[in-house]
């Protein structure tokens, strides 16, 4: 491969180089130095193009589609509640949460959880001030819960987790963010405590659904009591 | 109902990932706030209509791109010519600035520049982080007329940059 063939290939897709182009890099230190001074660029041309997104546009982009939903869905109650109950009387609706049975979810609650983490857990963690507390009656009314944490809680969204939502919120313990996530839909018989990928927490049954603690394996977790007085059932 | 929740995980999902990057994507098109919002709001919304056409998880950004970008052409781009003009451009590029540096302002002002053509595949690279056979598809042209594209593009960039730099 020659030099000008090369600098073509990687300045189109640095990343998609090929196996021969990788060898010529090896041994060319021309096309060394040319590789720095692309990498500097893509930087630059990455933080000029990548800016600020606004705050809420997910949270406004779940709502728009939940009113045109609610528009278009309109199925009467009544024939709701039959059906229902046709579903239950026949069996047909067995969705246990338990992490033995689970047969909705394909992977363990503490794995679920764990894998939303790495998702959003970067995110949610970029605010270190409070939330603006309508903000949080907002997202937490969809729970039916209000949460006592209030002025440490610097972020709360509804999230997915496995086949479920899950009310995500970061709370500040201790001057750290640690990640609290409620799930009403996930049931434990017990305190299920993890650690792994980097990451720590426990997950505690409460009346309705669970509670998900988590944090680096190096931080101050909370103790499980904070589960029963992080929310109230409104 | 099952079926029904899986589509709203799915469309969560969805919005969870991606909706940053189409938000950036749609700003660099329409070059205003609360025009991208509007374009990313629709965006989601025809996604979420017609999210059993999305077989393959691992496609999904470049089918939301595609998606946006045929949106922002049917919505928007018969309203610009009432739009652009030098003031509303400069202060879309103030507006959206996170740096300040006369490079960065430099480098925005010559992307801002480059006819749709070569910045379109540019964008969808840098923001989305599609790859060639990806941006050939959004953008309906061939892998190599994208290569081309892409490569011109940056070409253009770094001259900005580095105008005395003779070519090597």
């Amino acid at each position: 491969m020659k030099c000008n063939e090369f600098e073509f290939e990687y300045t189109v897709a640095p990343n998609e180089i090929a196996g021969d182009a990788c060898e010529h890099l090896q041994i060319c230190a021309q096309c060394q130095i040319f590789v720095e001074q692309e990498s500097t660029f893509e930087s630059q041309l990455a933080e000029v193009v990548n800016g600020a997104t606004p705050e809420g546009l997910r949270q406004s982009l779940r709502e728009h589609v939940r009113q045109e939903e609610k528009g278009a869905w309109r199925w009467p109650k009544a024939s709701m509640a039959l059906a229902a109950s046709l579903l239950l009387a026949v069996g047909l609706v067995n969705i246990n949460f338990t992490q033995e049975q689970s047969q909705v979810t394909q992977l363990p609650i503490d794995q679920l959880v764990v894998e939303h983490f790495s998702h959003d857990g970067a995110h949610s963690m970029e605010v270190s001030h409070q939330l603006d507390p309508r903000q949080l009656l907002k997202v937490s009314d969809q729970f039916g819960v209000r949460v006592t944490l209030g002025e440490h809680i610097s972020f709360a969204e509804k999230c997915p987790i496995g086949d479920s939502y899950g009310l995500h919120m970061v709370y500040q313990y201790k001057g750290e963010p640690i990640t609290i996530i409620y799930m009403p839909e996930v049931t434990l018989n017990k305190i299920l405590p993890f650690q792994y990928a980097g990451l720590k927490g426990w997950i505690k049954p409460l009346e309705t659904g669970s509670i998900a603690v988590l944090g680096g394996a190096t931080i101050d977790l909370p103790e499980e009591e904070l589960a029963e007085k992080a929310i109230e059932w409104l | 109902m099952l079926q029904e929740k899986r589509k709203k995980l799915e469309y969560e999902r969805l919005v969870l990932v991606y909706s940053d990057e189409l938000f950036r994507y749609a700003l660099w098109l329409c070059r205003d706030k609360s025009m991208a919002e509007d374009l990313v709001q629709e965006t989601c919304m025809r996604a979420w209509k017609s999210l059993e056409k999305l077989r393959d998880n691992t496609s999904s950004k470049a089918w939301l791109m595609t998606i946006l970008r045929n949106e922002h052409a049917r919505q928007y781009v018969r309203y610009r010519p009432d739009m652009v003009d030098l003031d509303l451009d400069m202060l879309s590029l103030r507006d959206t600035d996170n740096d300040t540096s006369p490079d960065a302002f430099a480098l925005k002002q010559a992307l801002n520049e480059l006819a749709n053509e070569y910045k379109e595949p540019l964008l969808l690279q840098v923001i989305g982080g599609l790859s060639c056979e990806e941006i050939a598809s959004v953008c309906n042209i061939t892998k190599s007329a994208t290569m081309t594209r892409l490569f011109r593009a940056k070409q253009k960039l770094r001259d900005v940059l580095r105008p005395d730099e003779d070519e090597r």
